[in-house]
């Protein structure tokens, strides 16, 4: 009896905030209706057909593939070097700790509007020193070809210091004598992170690639704030797709149909992180 | 693996702290590296400036990362005129330590349970929890006003915590740091009769501080970033957040943009934190060694 | 002071009149418009009028932008707590009474209340948005329409006397105002979703165009000659005229780039005018939209609704604290806070208000306007609707080759779907 006790506590809340609400969207996206109470015409997967035919749904895939792609390789590897770098403790790694990590305490709103000035065209901070060197009028967020790589650097300069945090700890962890053991056979400083460092660090790279992934994913704020998916879709995410496809549209059984997509897409990627969280942890023990 | 490494230890420890002094190139790598920190912090710096600025609205030079004017607190004056910012604050910090504190005890229990017993349905169980890893809140803000409205919860702050306190993320975290403590440790104390109670208590959770930690950072940054949930939950100005609050006086919905008070006011919200993390760092970053497990 | 006193007085005895004797708790969510600096002014009204009587206690709820507070409200309402007041973009107000989630003012109003000549004191430009299917749904609180703001020290410095009145003479002085390498524009407007939408239909009411049908709103207008003048206006003020920078502006860019002279010209709402009276550190003035065909511009704001699921206690606390927000005093104060016009138009009856008018000339001009103007699109779906040829001119002010033809054609299209279900559920339901 014991084990089922012990997750009780967790189910309980797991079934009222999200199997119930999730049962119910899987099943309002049978329905075609404008809210949820009010689904009436049964249409199978009708929902799911009218997605594929949506360009604004198959944009915002792949442009969330993108986004995923682009920003958690950079956040993470930007990261892992910051926590290479700032790796023993003295006064100036400090303060560089302290001031890499700082983004991470901005709520992500107020991060958003304050990279829509760092970004304005002509006055922002980005054009003026631009500017300086004579690059003239880049419209970051307004140019369909960069709107999406703005919002990434955004994310990147938001996140990489949080992971530096995990990666720092990590290394705080390792046993300086294998490096050490490296160093005396000659391996240079890439050779030793490379050989000795990263693979020791396998955990911690799962570990903060799983927090990368959902934190990609799961934020919707800054597109709300900066573009709202424009200019012309070339910033939709799916999670602003389903956001505005439920909250703005009113389009239930498209919102419904698209947040079943998202949750399997999401749900595939996160087995697949968490099997290489749990496969390094095997080995690492 | 480790055996090997311990093998070599006792020969290499003086040799990582000569070597270093030596080469000439560490201190250029480290001037690149503080100009890397300098290009970072560029926008939080142009905050500082922007904040104590008179001007606020546009003007040519307002991207300037050079003091160029005298200081005025002005901004912050109207940032703190504008606000109920003990409340505020109050509130995020209620929400999130109420958001923690809940969830500690639910993964704690759910991670041993998936850890260190065996039972019927495990698997399947296991993997009902990592459904909702990645569910994000706004797609099922609907149901869950609806759920919340039911339980009495609707315009409470447990209301914002309440669809938090059974994490996936946080029960799979428990379960691999328990999984990581060699087992020799609760045998002992099984033989001396100690209950499952006191293993997870005395043995266990001691034990476990890194992985407690690190959940505990990513599940504060979460919930002190959050916005659009406690927008929709919360109504009256009592319970309001730090989040929407900032919003309700800083950011306008048509056109104006008033950078100097929204930099304030970021500023004002982020300081606590900024503080804390200055003051901890090394306590934090230490503490993941400290117990010997990585 | 004393009218406030008189008229205070009156409500709480209309309110007594009813029964009511607790003070009834009711809630209204509202917006913060152009500054953040509203939304205290906002509390303060709803305190005011809490401690102005004892029967109403009215929770101010702040809602963040439009968007946000649309989704709460509903959010809320689906929920089973229905807002009593909010305050709501004012082309929402069809599309929620389509939907069935808002009242209509004749169930909240007491009965025997006469609505029309209620109606009656506001212009006639904003009657249009309140109503749906003849009946009224919401009560016009703050308003607004496309201005043309222009910078007077640039317009003496490259020799041009006056505000353009025509699209000709707005695309001259546009390049004379131009200086190379983004250094100055001659004109910005905002393209972002929602305000591009909002200056797409102006540029087409200018031209002579209704953008959509105002008597039955399944029909859209995207792909007629006055739509297409509309972005091809745009279109080449950015790429042909090279008088505005292409790809999308948004609207905080537009201000900023206003405030620090980096564009000479911009459309915004008349709405912002405080926001530009209180930060613009040189002369500058306001002038109607330009006219291609005809002097004509769609109103924008927001306005009071009441959604349904309220007892019909709440709904008496909610009219009684609505008439409160729309009395001449509390809208015209608002009004001269905020720069909206007054949509009540008896409140420039008041001596304050012609005193304000007089002194700031700007504001007249605003609402001088008012009389070229008409409905704001309001339909089934309207967010996606308009998002139809919005993402279509963000399209063409990046895309140097796309035609207008085909951007139109498209956008029509787009629209069509959108609106298809209501089309068969009303025009084709016989």
């Amino acid at each position: 009896m014991a084990p089922y006790l012990l997750l009780l506590p967790a189910l309980i809340f797991l079934a009222t905030f999200t199997y119930w609400p999730m049962a119910q969207v899987v099943f309002a996206s049978a329905f075609e209706g404008r809210t949820i109470g009010s689904a009436t015409t049964y249409v199978a997967f009708g929902n799911y057909l009218r997605l594929l035919d949506d360009e604004d749904f198959l944009g915002a895939l792949w442009n969330t593939i993108l986004f995923i792609t682009w920003t958690v390789i950079p956040s993470m590897a930007l990261g892992f070097l910051f926590a290479l770098a700032l790796r023993r403790s003295g006064w100036l790694s400090n303060i560089h700790r302290a001031l890499l990590f700082f983004p991470t305490l901005l709520p992500l709103v107020a991060a958003a509007s304050l990279f829509i000035f760092i970004f304005l065209p002509g006055v922002g901070l980005l054009d003026y020193y631009l500017a300086k060197i004579g690059v003239h009028g880049i419209n970051w967020l307004g140019d369909p070809d960069l709107a999406l790589w703005s919002i990434m650097l955004l994310t990147i300069w938001k996140n990489a210091g949080y992971y530096m945090l995990f990666f720092l700890a990590g290394l705080q962890s390792l046993p300086e004598d294998a490096e050490d053991a490296a160093l005396i056979e000659g391996a240079s400083w890439w050779q030793r992170q490379y050989f000795v460092v990263i693979p020791m660090l396998g955990p911690t790279f799962a570990f903060v690639s799983v927090i990368a992934i959902i934190t990609a994913v799961v934020q919707v704020d800054h597109v709300i704030v900066m573009t709202k998916g424009g200019p012309n879709n070339a910033t939709n995410l799916l999670l602003f797709y389903v956001y505005q496809q439920a909250h703005e549209f009113y389009d239930i059984g498209k919102a419904t149909a698209a947040t079943v997509v998202t949750l399997a897409f999401l749900l595939a990627l996160s087995a697949l992180s968490l099997r290489t969280m749990e496969r390094r942890v095997h080995y690492e023990s | 693996m480790k055996a090997e490494v311990a093998a070599t230890e006792a020969a290499a420890a003086p040799v990582s702290t000569a070597k270093a002094t030596l080469r000439p190139w560490p201190a250029l790598a480290a001037a690149l590296f503080a100009a890397v920190v300098f290009l970072w912090s560029a926008p939080i710096l142009w905050m500082l400036l922007a904040s104590t600025r008179p001007e606020s609205f546009g003007s040519l030079d307002m991207a300037r990362l050079l003091p160029d004017t005298i200081p005025t607190t002005d901004q912050f004056n109207y940032a703190i005129q504008d606000g109920d910012w003990i409340i505020w604050f109050l509130n995020s910090f209620i929400l999130v330590t109420g958001t923690l504190i809940v969830q500690l005890v639910t993964i704690s229990l759910a991670g041993y349970a998936f850890a260190r017993m065996e039972f019927r349905g495990k698997e399947i169980l296991f993997y009902v929890f990592l459904f909702q890893l990645m569910l994000a809140p706004p797609v099922l803000i609907v149901p869950n006003l609806t759920t919340l409205v039911h339980l009495g919860l609707y315009d409470t702050l447990i209301g914002v915590m309440a669809p938090y306190w059974g994490s996936a993320f946080g029960t799979f975290l428990m379960r691999q740091t328990f999984r990581s403590i060699p087992r020799d440790f609760e045998e002992a104390a099984v033989i001396d009769g100690a209950s499952w109670r006191q293993i997870l208590w005395l043995v266990l959770l001691p034990l476990a501080r890194p992985g407690i930690i690190a959940f505990s950072i990513v599940s504060v940054v979460f919930h002190w970033n959050e916005y659009l949930w406690p927008l929709m939950v919360l109504n009256s100005p009592e319970n309001m957040v730090l989040t929407v609050g900032l919003v309700s006086f800083a950011l306008g919905a048509e056109g104006a943009s008033d950078w100097g008070l929204i930099a304030a006011g970021t500023l004002l919200v982020v300081a606590p934190l900024a503080v804390a993390f200055v003051a901890f760092q090394r306590q934090f970053v230490n503490s993941f060694m400290s117990t010997g497990i990585k | 002071m004393s009218f406030i006193k008189t008229f205070v007085g009156a409500v709480a005895l209309t309110a007594f009149a009813g029964g009511a004797t607790a003070a009834e708790r009711i809630e209204f969510m509202f917006p913060a418009p152009v500054q953040g600096k509203l939304s205290r002014e906002m509390q303060r009204i709803v305190k005011e009028y809490n401690a102005s009587q004892d029967t109403v206690e009215v929770i101010g709820v702040f809602t963040g932008s439009y968007d946000d507070t649309k989704i709460k409200a509903q959010a809320a309402t689906e929920a089973g707590k229905p807002p009593a007041v909010v305050l709501m973009g004012a082309n929402f107000a069809a599309e929620l009474a389509m939907s069935d989630l808002i009242e209509p003012i004749s169930a909240v109003a007491p009965e025997g209340t006469n609505l029309d000549a209620f109606l009656n004191e506001f212009w006639p430009a904003v009657r249009a948005n309140a109503k749906f299917d003849g009946q009224l749904y919401s009560i016009p609180f703050q308003n607004s329409t496309p201005i043309l703001y222009y910078n007077k020290e640039h317009f003496a410095e490259a020799g041009i006397s006056k505000a353009p009145e025509t699209w000709a003479e707005w695309i001259k002085a546009a390049k004379k105002l131009t200086k190379a390498d983004g250094e100055r524009w001659g004109l910005m407007m905002p393209s972002n979703y929602d305000y591009n939408g909002w200056l797409v239909q102006a540029l087409a009411m200018s031209s002579g165009g209704s953008f959509y049908n105002t008597s039955y709103p399944g029909e859209i207008y995207y792909d007629h000659a006055s739509t297409k003048a509309a972005l091809k206006f745009w279109r080449d003020m950015a790429h042909t005229h090279k008088a505005m920078p292409t790809g999308v502006t948004d609207s905080k860019a537009v201000s900023t780039a206003f405030f620090s002279g980096k564009s000479s010209m911009i459309v915004l709402s008349t709405g912002a005018l405080s926001f530009v009276r209180n930060n613009a550190k040189f002369d500058y003035d306001v002038a109607f939209i330009p006219r291609n065909v005809r002097n004509s511009v769609p109103i924008g704001g927001a306005s009071l609704v009441s959604f349904k699921g309220t007892t019909p206690e709440q709904k008496a606390a909610a009219w009684d604290f609505m008439s409160y927000l729309v009395s001449k005093e509390v809208i015209g104060g608002w009004s001269r806070f905020t720069g909206y016009f007054s949509p009540r138009k008896t409140a420039y009856d008041l001596p304050v208000m012609q005193e304000f008018v007089k002194n700031n000339p700007d504001a007249l001009t605003a609402v001088e306007q008012l009389k070229y103007a008409g409905p704001w699109i309001a339909t089934y779906n309207t967010v996606a609707v308009r998002k139809a040829v919005e993402d279509e001119m963000q399209a063409l002010l990046s895309d140097e080759k796309l035609t207008i033809d085909e951007a139109a054609a498209r956008a029509q299209k787009n629209a069509n779907e959108v609106l298809k279900p209501y089309v068969e559920s009303t025009a084709l339901r016989f």
